[in-house]
């Protein structure tokens, strides 16, 4: 767009670009403007003084602040591996399902209507020391007599969160893996079967192969989206007990809300913001490299 | 035992053993949402009961009609919750679509500078975290006055859903073949009516699926929600359910009934649309 005049795609592509400046690019922008200052919501002139780095680095010398970010990572890890694998098993099973695949395939994608907030109350009711089912259930099995403090105790806690935040999006997984499966052609297999090779051979050297950029895509959408956790956490523990379960989200949500302490709010959002976008870069690339090898066999 | 029988054996051990296993795994999926529509059929008491109360003795609606009987009557303001949801869930659809189609068509059709790399930039603006994003949003509102209104929530989730709009609308493209469009255009159709006339209802039922995506965003969307509303001028279903948490203590079976209020529309549209919506994300891995 310099001074020529402007092709087709980029005329396509303007009101997307427009929207997005004006409501993510600009404000953004302004809160990186803002996280240089000691910007207070409740004191207004405080927007227009400078004080260079002073909040990142309070932000540095906060262990809360590193607990949360551990903990952030830590539960990404955690949840997207086990949802890459139940996701891949679920598909399989489904895949090997002779009869009743398309109820079986709608059942598989319960979990994805279900929004944010509702798998939160939803598990928080279920994990309820006193009248949840989980808790009820293990009493009336006689596993326990007590009941278990899931959402009391950090680390059932955090246990709970996992749960719920796995059991909400292993159906992305699950689905888009069962696309792959379903798209793949059936020669390699049999080819690999006749050469003698083993189950297990035929499933690592063959089907997953060709099944991983599925599971990249699965994985780069639900990285563009990681920061739903905030609603399971923010309604399940609300980063309690004692800040044992704060993650990144919730710990930018009660600094800028709760002490109304924008600028440094400001400052951990882009922290959290950085770290999103080096999942999404990450896997995004996994992607393309997947993708490429697939091209190269097939 | 000869071969054959072992084998045989073995075969229908692993048939039992896939069927358990996907049993299992249903169970468990569809366990939470069983759980919550009883919870809202039975009543306070029984949810409550200790030692807990297995098979429901009696089950009732009070829970929908007290939620629809208006402020005072232990409802809530349920019906402004579901009109507001509905507009800004529709509206922001309608106009990310529109858009989204624009910014489609431009990467699976032509090519230009940069465009991986802009493709990338936009699936980025997605990732910022809605909590991370409410803050600048909430004062660039607060300024311009339009926080509480539907107007902002438009805005904002027009801009959420952009990008991966744009993703399924590209991949629905690229499935439509390039030479159907040339043809058109050879026998005199100008480049705008060929679009209309014979790629767009090619791509209609993924554009269908990348709507109704869409519109599940809005519908479930709670963190920026939950600081640009105020009221009932503009509050959404997700930030609704709030309502029946007080202090210390929980509505368990109004929540459930407004759960189940909330469900009903994202599942029938999930139902339609389930296997476009795979169609549309993964038409470009194996074609790269």
């Amino acid at each position: 767009m310099k001074g020529f005049k402007p092709s087709a795609p980029i005329l396509l592509l303007l009101p997307a670009l427009v929207v997005l400046a004006a409501v993510v690019l600009v404000p953004l922008l302004l809160s990186l403007y803002s996280s240089f200052t000691p910007f207070r919501l409740t004191r207004p002139e405080t927007f227009f003084v400078l004080i260079g780095f002073r909040n990142y680095m309070s932000i540095l010398s906060n262990p809360d602040f590193w607990w949360a970010f551990g903990r952030t990572v830590l539960l990404l890890t955690v949840a997207l591996n086990l949802e890459m694998l139940l996701g891949l098993g679920l598909a399989m099973l489904v895949e090997k399902a002779t009869s009743g695949q398309r109820i079986l395939r709608t059942l598989m994608m319960f979990p994805m209507m279900f929004s944010p907030i509702l798998v939160g109350f939803q598990f928080k009711f279920m994990f309820n020391d006193n009248i949840g089912l989980v808790n009820n259930a293990l009493q009336s099995l006689g596993v326990t007599q007590d009941a278990i403090p899931w959402l009391i105790e950090s680390h059932l806690a955090f246990t709970a969160i996992t749960i719920a935040e796995v059991w909400s999006s292993t159906s992305i997984f699950a689905i888009l893996i069962l696309a792959g499966l379903l798209a793949m052609p059936k020669e390699p297999i049999e080819a690999a079967r006749v050469d003698g090779c083993t189950p297990w051979q035929t499933f690592r050297y063959v089907t997953w192969p060709f099944v991983m950029p599925f599971a990249y895509i699965a994985m780069t959408i639900r990285s563009l989206d990681v920061a739903r956790a905030y609603d399971i956490v923010k309604i399940m523990t609300d980063g309690g007990p004692a800040g044992r379960t704060e993650l990144l989200w919730t710990l930018v949500g009660r600094t800028a809300y709760s002490d109304a302490r924008m600028g440094l709010a400001n400052a951990m959002a882009y922290f959290s913001i950085l770290l999103s976008i080096a999942f999404t870069v990450y896997f995004y690339n996994k992607l393309a490299a997947a993708r490429a090898q697939i091209g190269a066999e097939w | 035992m000869d071969e054959n029988a072992s084998a045989r054996l073995t075969r229908r051990t692993l048939i039992v053993a896939h069927r358990v296993g996907l049993f299992l795994a249903m169970l468990v999926i569809c366990l939470p949402g069983i759980w919550i529509v009883l919870s809202s059929l039975r009543p306070t008491v029984e949810i409550m009961a200790k030692p807990p109360v297995w098979i429901p003795q009696q089950l009732s609606f009070d829970a929908y009609v007290a939620m629809f009987s208006g402020i005072g009557k232990g409802g809530i303001p349920v019906l402004d919750y579901f009109r507001n949801s509905l507009i800004i869930s529709v509206s922001s659809t309608v106009i990310a679509v529109a858009i989204g189609m624009a910014g489609g068509y431009a990467f699976a059709r032509y090519r230009f500078r940069g465009k991986s790399g802009m493709f990338l930039g936009l699936m980025l603006t997605r990732t910022v975290p809605g909590i991370a994003m409410s803050l600048p949003l909430f004062f660039v509102y607060a300024r311009l006055g339009i926080i509480d209104t539907h107007f902002g929530m438009i805005l904002a989730y027009v801009a959420l859903n952009i990008p991966f709009t744009i993703w399924l609308i590209d991949g629905f493209f690229r499935q439509v073949p390039k030479d159907l469009a040339e043809a058109a255009q050879i026998d005199g159709c100008t480049r705008w009516q060929a679009f209309w006339q014979v790629e767009f209802p090619l791509a209609r039922p993924g554009i269908a699926s990348a709507a109704i995506f869409a519109f599940l965003t809005c519908w479930n969307e709670f963190a920026l929600a939950s600081q640009l509303t105020r009221s009932v001028n503009s509050k959404t279903l997700p930030v609704g359910l709030l309502d029946y948490t007080a202090e210390f203590t929980i509505d368990w079976r109004g929540m459930c009934a407004l759960a189940v209020v909330m469900i009903i529309p994202a599942l029938t549209l999930t139902y339609i649309v389930q296997k476009h919506l795979v169609g549309g994300l993964t038409s470009g891995a194996v074609k790269g």
